[in-house]
């Protein structure tokens, strides 16, 4: 059962009952707050404590819409805000949240700054604003520097977003590697244990060949084989070197790039869409049904007179894209407009009569 | 009443914003699936104030519009003081296709889409009225490709020589430089822009202009394609709230829309004139070379789907933040439901 509790000053409490899973609502100024667990009080920033109200309401009957607001200070509030605590210190959890929120708009990598000092004090910045936020030292002077931070790197702040750092690039490379290498190794392995089936079935055959044709006893041969087999140079080890030669990382790039050459040869580049023959697009002027005769034409209006009979539009009015040809040509087109119709009420002797 | 409302069964909740919570719904007379916008009573002061303007607007200008890329408006049923409208339910709509880094938009695909924008504008500007609310998230695609104008709840008509038309309207970063200035008086310009605007975001799948303010919207268009003087933009000095502005020289198209082809860049600079009366009409516009040059349009069908139900999800969560500040902007709503964090 989840409750939610309020206080006098704009803040929300949610708590649950289970275990130690705690709810929890980001709202208006309200920093991270809890509840305790027995819900006899609820604790804002561990300092202060209020009473449980008496208030309580399940959350989930507030947000049957997907928002609602507060019961007792009316403040909207919406579901897609409250989410279940993860750690079990509630400092902790504040913590992260906060630094995930400002390391999304403080997000320029160490390729971003000339030295590496720079980067540093870059670095530090971000752990002084995540202190100051965690710990409720200089909020509002943090946020105000959050603020400016944003706006002044707002470019740089998308451009980041989309960008990955090197070093992220590096891990995906080196996945990518990883997932290569086990995927050739498997496809050695099956070679290998084919190869070794077929030599094994050779032997065997070899074998029979001799106990059937060979003059020599059977015990001599069987001896004889058994040795052969010992001493040939087992060939598969051949290609286990290889393997470990790969996964040691060398050559392991111009691998990659030949095996993506050719699955590419392979797959052909892109899915090739169905080439269908698509008809060019050719304009159609929209049909409109005025049941009137037609209005005059563009020049008609401007040649023959039509506009002495309107206001002539202001420098403004021409300077906000109003001109009085606009006008003219709505009111003739309003005139027109109707003239034939013929109610269907009347019945066709009446319409008969009016033609 | 009730039977109508008892007519469409709920499926799912789809979005929340501030005049309305819309619901996909099940047809039960025709099986069809519909999107049920329940027009929110507000407060007691706002509901003696009778039905919605928003809803209103839209209510009034559906009803009569009938068009393959305009948004129909199917039914409209009430209970009390309620009103619910029931609109063709639509899959998702440009700006989640534009911000899906898994779509890949081809130029057929933005011929496209364009193609269906512009026709869709074409139809209304002829029924003398103005959307004054285009941007990508007001363009609905349904599951066969079909792109259709919605959100009719800032239109109105146009071409009235004695009315008085508020300037704030559009989106900032979709409204053009006359709406910028004050302009009181107004026509199909201002949707026009917005489309410029749009056609450019569909190439750089970034918002083209995106201001921070008015003003600086306002430098943003100049530093791209230069200050207007006044033979560029006769009137311009007459505008309300004309301010002068540094001299900024205008940035050839072809080097902000590299990968864009000549007939394209032709387009794009009739729709981004500065002058309103310059622009040119939808009409004028689908009947440039760039529309039936080939690549032909892609066929609604092929077009590109966004993946994932849980990107979709986070989209519409983004859009509705966007969408709530543009319409606390327009119509000074109440504060008190803004969330501040």
């Amino acid at each position: 059962m989840f409750l939610i509790t309020l206080s006098q000053r704009h803040m929300v409490k949610v708590a649950s009952y289970f275990g130690n899973e705690i709810v929890y609502a980001k709202h208006v100024q309200a920093e991270i707050v809890y509840a305790d667990n027995d819900l006899k009080e609820a604790k804002v920033d561990t300092s202060e404590k209020f009473k449980f109200s008496g208030a309580s309401y399940c959350v989930d009957l507030l947000f049957i819409k997907g928002s609602g607001s507060c019961p007792e200070c009316g403040t909207a509030l919406r579901r897609s805000n409250f989410r279940v605590q993860l750690f079990e210190d509630p400092y902790i959890e504040k913590e992260v949240d906060i630094r995930k929120r400002i390391l999304r708009d403080f997000n320029k990598k160490e390729e971003d700054f000339s030295t590496l000092e720079e980067f540093n004090d870059y670095l530090e910045m971000i752990e002084t604003i995540v202190f100051n936020l965690t710990n409720n030292i200089d909020v509002e002077e943090t946020k105000k520097m959050i603020e400016q931070y944003r706006k002044e790197n707002k470019e740089q702040i998308q451009k980041g977003k989309s960008k990955l750092s090197k070093d992220e690039e590096y891990l995906d490379q080196l996945i990518e590697q990883e997932q290569m290498e086990t995927e050739y190794r498997r496809k050695l392995i099956v070679e290998e244990e084919q190869r070794e089936k077929a030599i094994k079935k050779k032997n065997k055959e070899a074998l029979i060949d001799e106990l059937m044709y060979s003059e020599r006893s059977a015990k001599d041969i069987l001896s004889t084989h058994k040795a052969d087999i010992e001493n040939q140079p087992p060939e598969s080890t051949v290609p286990r070197q290889a393997a470990t030669a790969f996964s040691t990382g060398i050559k392991l790039l111009s691998m990659i790039i030949m095996k993506k050459f050719l699955q590419g040869m392979q797959q052909g580049f892109m899915p090739i869409p169905q080439e269908e023959y698509v008809e060019s697009y050719r304009y159609s002027p929209i049909h409109m049904e005025l049941e009137g005769p037609d209005p005059p034409t563009h020049e008609e209006i401007l040649t023959q007179g039509y506009l002495s009979n309107i206001r002539s539009a202001t420098d403004q009015e021409k300077g906000g894209g109003y001109d009085s040809y606009l006008a003219c040509q709505r009111a003739m087109l309003d005139a027109v407009c109707g003239l034939f119709y013929v109610p269907d009420t009347f019945g066709g002797g009446s319409s008969k009569n009016q033609t | 009443m009730d039977e109508k409302q008892k007519r469409y069964e709920k499926i799912d909740f789809l979005g929340e914003g501030q005049f309305a919570t819309v619901y996909k719904a099940k047809d039960v007379v025709t099986g069809d699936i519909v999107a049920v916008k329940k027009i929110k009573v507000g407060t007691r002061t706002e509901a003696a104030d009778g039905i919605n303007r928003t809803a209103l607007r839209e209510i009034k200008l559906l009803q009569e519009l009938h068009h393959e890329n305009i948004i129909g408006l199917l039914d409209v049923f009430g209970q009390r003081s309620n009103v619910s409208l029931v609109f063709d339910f639509m899959d998702t709509d440009l700006e989640i296709v534009i911000k899906d880094n898994k779509v890949v938009l081809t130029p057929g695909h933005i011929k496209s889409y364009t193609v269906q924008t512009l026709q869709g504008l074409e139809y209304l500007h002829q029924h003398w009225i103005l959307h004054r609310d285009m941007k990508p998230n007001n363009l609905l695609i349904n599951e066969q490709g079909v792109l259709k104008l919605g959100d009719f709840g800032l239109a109105k008509f146009y071409g009235s020589p004695t009315r008085i038309y508020t300037h704030q309207v559009v989106t900032r970063w979709y409204r053009c430089p006359e709406l910028l200035f004050g302009a009181r008086q107004y026509g199909t310009g201002v949707d026009i822009w917005a489309v410029g605007c749009i056609l450019a975001e569909l190439l750089l799948r970034v918002p083209f202009l995106p201001g921070e303010s008015d003003l600086d919207q306002l430098s943003r268009i100049f530093q791209v394609l230069g200050t207007p003087s006044d033979e560029d933009w006769p009137g311009l000095k007459a505008l309300p709230d004309y301010i002068q502005f540094k001299q900024f020289p205008a940035t050839p198209l072809k080097e902000i829309f590299i990968a864009a082809s000549d007939d394209l860049l032709d387009l794009m600079s009739q729709l981004l004139k500065m002058d309103p009366l310059a622009r040119c009409s939808t009409t004028e516009a689908l009947k440039m070379p760039y529309f039936s040059n080939r690549p032909p349009p892609t066929p609604g069908p092929q077009l590109p789907k966004p993946s994932t139900a849980s990107q979709k999800d986070e989209a519409e969560k983004e859009q509705k933040s966007l969408k709530r500040k543009i319409q606390m902007e327009s119509s000074g709503a109440s504060l008190a439901k803004r969330l501040v964090f």
